[in-house]
């Protein structure tokens, strides 16, 4: 068995592991309660949370681009509309401007 | 156990996570000349996507390995990064409540930012989204994403720049409309802040690499929230 078969057999191993640890220690938390709580904001912490890192790696074009979705967001509450409006504005920065 | 309307079960899932799936193939395409490069054949590279199904750390180990990390260093750069599916898949408790062991392992193998993401927001306005949902979005993903870079492991020549064509910016596109969906009030004001706050101290203050700052930004948020009575 060569290397690049174990390497793909250590991630997936260690990826599955964490996503069940995840499932495992969700069931785990009491339905009520501080831990219930900060449960249920989760999601929208690690949502900003992702979009303020991929936001750091860019400059004023990803920033301003940023703020036409999230305008398109908040007009359209629509996924596909607002990666529509995303895709072309940061085009049209990164060519025109 | 809950059962879905029709509109918000497998197919459902599938439909929604097209437009993500699409740029999710761009992606692949890109990665698929990258792994090549770094020794895997093409059916490792499928095989890959199909048993990791983590696109970011599959990208982070092929780099490593091909930068010279090692074996140990290559795989556990692509787990840092996959440290946040601890969360995502301990959020999904509602959809995965009295299920037998083996749907839950095999929906949190599913779990993905992009079907986890979608099924929150669908949620959020009221759908009755829920494991099917997450299935269907996770297969449809999953089948977009291992051909995608199976073909450019295939096809290593003219692939797509993912930058050029905007593609790399559609997915914080996306992911602010789902914000935008999950906003429940101002009582997720604070939270929020923190978590783009910890996120921006660690990262530009002190260095901090930014796939842990994204755990952590999400954790510290949810602590915020959490300790308010």
């Amino acid at each position: 068995m060569d290397e690049h078969w174990l390497l793909i057999a250590a991630l997936a191993a260690g990826t599955l592991s964490i996503r069940l640890a995840g499932a495992w220690a969700g069931q785990a938390i009491p339905a009520h309660g501080p831990l219930a709580r900060a449960l249920d904001a989760l999601p929208g912490c690690l949502i900003v949370a992702l979009v303020a890192t991929s936001m750091l790696t860019g400059g004023w074009r990803e920033w301003a681009a940023g703020a036409i979705a999230a305008a398109a967001a908040v007009a359209t509450r629509s996924v596909p509309a607002t990666m529509a409006v995303g895709i072309a504005a940061i085009w049209a920065l990164r060519h025109m401007v | 156990m809950r059962t879905e309307q029709s509109g918000d079960g497998f197919w459902a899932g599938a439909r929604d996570i097209l437009p993500l799936a699409a740029g999710v193939s761009v992606y692949g395409l890109a990665f698929g000349l990258l792994a090549a490069q770094a020794g895997f054949s093409p059916l490792q590279i499928g095989a890959m996507g199909a048993l990791v199904y983590a696109g970011s750390s599959q990208i982070i180990m092929s780099q490593q390995w091909l930068a010279g990390a090692g074996f140990a260093g290559s795989v556990v750069a692509g787990l840092i990064l996959n440290l946040r599916l601890l969360l995502i898949t301990a959020s999904l408790r509602d959809v995965f409540a009295g299920r037998p062991w083996w749907q839950t392992a095999f929906g949190a193998h599913l779990a993905a930012d992009e079907n986890w993401a979608l099924l929150l927001a669908g949620r959020a306005r009221g759908r009755r989204v829920g494991y099917a949902y997450l299935i269907g979005g996770g297969l449809a993903q999953m089948a977009a994403w291992c051909g995608s870079t199976t073909a450019g492991g295939l096809f290593a020549e003219a692939i797509p720049d993912p930058r050029g064509l905007g593609i790399d910016f559609a997915f914080t596109a996306a992911f602010i409309a789902i914000a935008r969906s999950l906003w429940r009030g101002r009582s997720d004001l604070l939270p929020w802040f923190v978590s783009v706050a910890v996120v921006f101290a660690g990262v530009k203050l002190a260095g901090a690499p930014a796939h842990w700052m994204l755990a952590l930004g999400g954790l510290i948020g949810a602590a915020t929230a959490g300790a308010r009575a």
